[in-house]
């Protein structure tokens, strides 16, 4: 008689553990969803930004063309990105924005009277602030991920997964070529700086 | 050497074995105490008994501290709004970080103080405030405010506040059965002090005195240490968060080596502050003892802790 109460209690905390490991994984992806989504946002507001940036420091910047050149291609990459909802896509289009940030950096720290324009300033401020966002947007999808796929492989959650048929998310699509793992013979030297 | 993901299920599983045994702990109090109460009163009353009541009064004074910590925080220490305007770095900050934590953005206030300090309340992530001083923003970077800001945000995410009010409510239900039994034990007299149960009686009259005295600071003593404890997982949540040490640890040297007091703290909130408020001039012989009784970790503790990570 005992024994039956025991194996009840067992069962009832097992069955409560399954459901819970279960609205875990389901709860996680969409999570994971809504992080990606959260990034394409961020990545407007960014591109948004950018008119606003061009139009304002035009005046400063008229011999720098070809940055404003790229600034209007990273623009439309981000548009397309966010409108085609591929997080692979969309890192892209970021990535192609924040290259073209130093190159204005470079030349406002090098010309006294644009470092010194309000305007100028406050758009270097919101550059980075905007950049940052789009940073942290990647941070979250990227931790929700990770605590997705250790939970798909240790035990004893793995056993739901399987049960379940959950897979693994991808997260960001890095380049596994082996590349990153090795070191050139340049990276090997202590870099000198020159002042 | 260990990596963030180690230090935080290591302060996990602290944290569970310190509430663990601070439950074990409340309930072997409570147990010796009401028996004791019982043995002394000559009956056990009815329904919910000596518990029940410490219970009740224990909780209702809790829950409306923890339901509108918030307000009631903010109203003493007289902080003010953020102005997104204004406070340009202190929004940017927070807004950053909540999107990397997941939660929403918690609403943001500002003390008029040089002392740099900040605190976090609230009773959950959609309920939640990080409060910071004037002090804070003007004296730290963006990196070191964000060091600090996702501490805050760790508590937030990680309801240590709802930890800390459960907490309390136990340790006022020790204090208040404590007292009472003291009260009794010298006001009112037991009515069938004659036909008592003998010599079990009179232990149990024992070990409920020397309980009803030493149980209300033992719950407090383990309560200060899950406290300690929370700070160094809302240190790790930091760096979880930011994955820059650097910032944490360079803005802690910085708050430490300030040595203003900050005005708007006193006793009841100091243990909501990401350093504590008051910096007492350590005496290193009495420092370990007085460490017992500390909200917070010292600072050159959570550091070492942190620069592990690094």
């Amino acid at each position: 008689m005992n024994l039956i109460y025991v194996l009840l209690i067992i069962g009832v905390v097992l069955v409560f553990w399954v459901i819970s490991t279960y609205n875990f994984f389901v709860s996680s992806k969409t999570r994971v969803g809504a992080a990606i989504q959260e990034i394409g946002n961020q990545l407007k507001r960014q591109a948004e930004l950018i008119p606003n940036l061009e139009s304002s420091a035009k005046g400063y910047l008229t011999h720098e063309k070809e940055i404003f050149n790229e600034l209007t291609a990273a623009r439309k990459a981000i548009s397309s990105a966010v409108s085609s909802g591929n997080v692979n896509k969309m890192a892209d289009a970021g990535k192609m924005l924040s290259d073209v940030l130093p190159k204005i950096q470079v030349v406002v720290e090098s010309n006294p009277e644009i470092k010194g324009a309000e305007v100028v300033k406050d758009l270097m401020d919101q550059l980075r602030d905007t950049s940052d966002k789009v940073m942290y947007a990647r941070r979250l999808m990227i931790d929700l991920t990770a605590d997705y796929n250790v939970k798909l492989v240790t035990v004893p959650s793995s056993l739901v997964a399987g049960l379940f048929h959950f897979e693994k998310l991808k997260g960001f699509e890095t380049p596994e070529d082996g590349a990153e793992m090795k070191v050139t013979g340049e990276e090997m030297k202590t870099p000198k700086v020159k002042l | 050497m260990k990596n963030i993901y180690e230090v935080q299920s290591a302060n996990k599983i602290r944290t569970a074995v310190i509430v663990a045994g601070f439950v074990v702990f409340v309930f072997l109090a409570v147990y010796i105490l009401t028996n004791a109460f019982g043995y002394y009163m000559g009956y056990q009353p009815g329904g919910l008994g000596y518990f029940g009541m410490a219970f009740i009064v224990s909780g209702i004074s809790s829950f409306f501290s923890y339901y509108y910590s918030d307000k009631i925080v903010l109203g003493i220490s007289g902080a003010r709004r953020a102005n997104p305007q204004e406070d340009r770095l202190f929004t940017q900050v927070a807004e950053n970080l909540s999107i990397g934590a997941g939660i929403p953005k918690p609403k943001l206030y500002v003390i008029e103080d040089s002392a740099p300090n900040a605190f976090a309340t609230g009773r959950d992530p959609e309920h939640a405030v990080i409060c910071v001083t004037t002090g804070l923003l003007s004296k730290l970077d963006r990196t070191e405010l964000e060091g600090v800001m996702a501490h805050e945000i760790s508590h937030i995410r990680n309801y240590d506040i709802r930890l800390m009010s459960v907490v309390s409510v136990m340790v006022g239900l020790v204090a208040l059965l404590g007292d009472w039994f003291l009260r009794v034990r010298f006001f009112g007299g037991g009515r069938n002090r004659d036909s008592d149960s003998g010599s079990l009686g009179a232990i149990m009259i024992i070990v409920g005195i020397i309980f009803a005295i030493l149980s209300p600071i033992i719950a407090q003593l383990i309560q200060l240490a899950i406290s300690r404890r929370r700070e160094f997982t809302a240190d790790a949540g930091s760096v979880g968060i930011t994955r820059q040490p650097q910032g944490l640890i360079s803005a802690l040297e910085k708050i430490a080596s300030d040595t203003e007091p900050l005005e708007a703290a006193n006793k009841a909130t100091a243990h909501l502050y990401i350093v504590n408020p008051f910096k007492k001039s350590s005496n290193k012989a009495v420092a370990t003892f007085a460490g017992l009784f500390n909200t917070h970790p010292p600072i050159p503790e959570r550091i070492k802790a942190l620069k592990s990570m690094a």
